[in-house]
């Protein structure tokens, strides 16, 4: 049963991020918001990181905290750019979601 | 200590008519909530009541119903830790009732 | 059928709610007979630590009441070997019996349950 996780906080002061994909199953999905938008930071090991995913794996991001944190056409290319709708669309489409609160 | 009964009035006990303090209790402490609960304690409460109080030291906190008849069953054997004669001594209720005369806090997984 | 629920309690234990919250959700859902299982995760594995004398802190005892798991029906508990590696913690110091997983076996213990909470 496939998962969606969702993370906010900055991979750089917190430990979820790392989990998280320690966790990630190959048919689940990572949805970005908040401060965990910072991972796509070019450069960097989290960046790096969701680069070496499996490609069946489904990278999410939240426009708004993208474009807010000046990191807009810069995110991968496998990453897929979300509004609020589409947040609520992703959450309906896998079995289970996993909020890492 | 004299014989005479404990007055139930003269102690601390919470709104549901749990002991505030564990340390108040006493075997004495535990007849006079029973007769307040128009219950005469026989020989068979008093193993679960100390199965209870043994239970609350080694985890502190009080077993809901399920709980409370595996232990029973593990420390007593399973003719004890059974719902049926845990209710029959307990009036329906042993996780509550059996908690509140051991002077343990309510369970508070329990219905 | 229930719908089996896997809780990760990734706080330490003495740092906040998060931990005492994860397990009154076990003990709550043992209780009713839910399926149940929880997994410790991050500072969480420091809940698993021995010795562990909170007296000072005026709070319930958590070590105490994590040992109550198996008696609530709560028998599936498991542990991320790495969060306990780098943390110190060897398998057989840990206050409750639990399986050891790596990475593998976290992602199958999550597919394998029907809802996860994260705490």
């Amino acid at each position: 049963m496939a998962t969606l996780h969702l993370l906010s906080h900055s991979p750089f002061s917190d430990e979820r991020f790392a989990s998280c994909l320690r966790l990630l199953g190959e048919r689940d999905g990572l949805l970005l918001s908040g401060d965990a938008v910072h991972a796509l930071q070019p450069g960097t090991a989290p960046r790096d990181a969701l680069e070496r995913l499996p490609a069946s794996v489904a990278l999410l991001v939240l426009e708004d905290d993208l474009n807010a944190r000046g990191l807009s056409d810069r995110q991968p290319a496998r990453a897929r750019v979300i509004d609020y709708p589409g947040f609520v669309d992703a959450c309906l489409q896998y079995a289970k979601v996993n909020s890492w609160l | 200590m004299n014989d005479r009964p404990l007055d139930p009035q003269a102690l601390a006990l919470d709104g549901d008519g749990y002991l505030l303090r564990l340390d108040d209790w006493t075997p004495a402490v535990a007849e006079a909530l029973a007769r307040n609960e128009g219950l005469d304690l026989q020989p068979e409460h008093w193993e679960i009541l100390e199965a209870l109080r043994a239970f609350y030291r080694e985890f502190q906190l009080s077993p809901a119903t399920r709980p409370l008849v595996r232990y029973i069953a593990q420390a007593l054997g399973p003719d004890k830790g059974n719902s049926a004669h845990l209710n029959r001594l307990f009036k329906g209720t042993p996780a509550k009732l059996a908690a509140k005369l051991a002077g343990l806090p309510k369970p508070t997984n329990c219905l | 059928m229930a719908r089996s629920l896997l809780i990760v309690s990734r706080q330490a234990p003495w740092s906040g709610p998060h931990a005492r919250e994860a397990l009154d959700m076990a003990l709550a859902g043992g209780a009713y007979d839910l399926p149940i299982a929880l997994l410790f995760l991050d500072d969480g594995v420091f809940q698993l630590q021995r010795g562990q004398q909170p007296g000072a802190l005026e709070q319930k005892d958590l070590g105490a009441n994590l040992q109550a798991l198996p008696l609530f029906g709560v028998e599936s508990l498991y542990a991320c070997r790495h969060s306990l590696q780098t943390r110190g913690l060897a398998e057989d110091t840990l206050l409750l019996p639990v399986q050891v997983l790596d990475a593998p076996g976290l992602r199958e213990l999550l597919d394998a349950h029907d809802e996860v909470v994260t705490i």
